[in-house]
């Protein structure tokens, strides 16, 4: 009979904070946002901790629910788009730590105006490395839809860094 | 100093490359996990507080409870107490209705028997 796992909430915590509070940030697209939804998986986490049956169980129990949480921000507060994006960069910039290239900053910009499916799909994909099928396990969606998803949201995201980004160069 | 301009990767593999550096895991805020456990202690206080307040609640519902059910089943002893009491009142009146009845009786017939 396998051994019961008895996780340690603060080690888990430490540990996963920084997936989650990423995860946050890039689907909504709000710093401050972020912060509130990491707050609110992990006492969510800290509730169902009896249920987490491993240390792999967690980190998908904790994506999934970040995704989640995140979508129900987004549809709450109906955020949408780059506007959104440079206002927040404004009011609630990053510390000097969390500041990343202009190109790494403009590719998060341009991520966060693509649809909700594809961002979370492409977000799971390149920030998590997950594989199509678990990605459609995280956010309970067949394979299929996944696939089209990530097809998608890298063309439109190409399309708009091609549009954008040249744009940026010729306006220097 | 003007701002470093970035370069534009080529719209293959490169593109795909560069997406997965620009999303490298942020580091979280410092104070996250401290806010956390804050809010989770918080939390936990509050759960202790409300379990407090309920079973004080529960408490007194059942005093309350309690104080109904003696106080209807003191009523109902008492009724019959006084039930009792007045049945034995009747009882006591009829017997000395009866008593009365017989010494009565017992006046009339020796006054028969004197008439006689």
């Amino acid at each position: 009979m396998a051994q019961r796992w008895h996780p340690d909430f603060e080690q888990l915590v430490d540990e996963h904070q920084s997936m989650v509070f990423s995860l946050a940030w890039r689907m909504t697209g709000d710093r401050g946002l972020a912060e509130e939804i990491a707050q609110d998986v992990f006492l969510e986490l800290d509730r169902h901790m009896s249920r987490i049956e491993s240390h792999e169980h967690a980190m998908f129990w904790l994506r999934r629910v970040t995704i989640n949480r995140s979508a129900d921000a987004l549809r709450r507060r109906k955020v949408r788009g780059v506007d959104l994006w440079v206002e927040i960069e404004e009011n609630h910039g990053a510390t000097s730590e969390e500041r990343s290239s202009p190109l790494s900053t403009r590719l998060e910009q341009l991520l966060s105006t693509l649809p909700e499916a594809q961002r979370s799909a492409l977000v799971l994909r390149y920030q998590e490395d997950l594989t199509p099928e678990e990605i459609a396990a995280t956010v309970e969606a067949p394979v299929a839809t996944v696939k089209s998803n990530l097809q998608r949201g890298l063309k439109l995201l190409r399309a708009k860094a091609t549009t954008q980004l040249k744009e940026y160069i010729r306006g220097a | 100093m003007e701002p470093e301009l970035p370069e534009i990767p080529e719209i293959t593999d490169e593109f795909e490359r560069e997406l997965k550096q620009a999303m490298v895991r942020r580091p979280a805020p410092p104070n996250l996990k401290r806010r956390i456990l804050q809010r989770r202690e918080n939390q936990r206080t509050a759960v202790s507080h409300q379990r407090t307040i309920w079973w004080q609640r529960a408490a007194a519902s059942i005093l309350l409870a309690g104080a109904i059910a003696g106080g209807l089943k003191w009523r109902q002893t008492e009724e019959q107490r006084k039930g009792e009491e007045a049945k034995q009142q009747v009882l006591t009146a009829l017997r000395i209705t009866n008593r009365a009845l017989n010494d009565m009786n017992r006046r009339l017939t020796a006054h028969n028997r004197t008439d006689q």
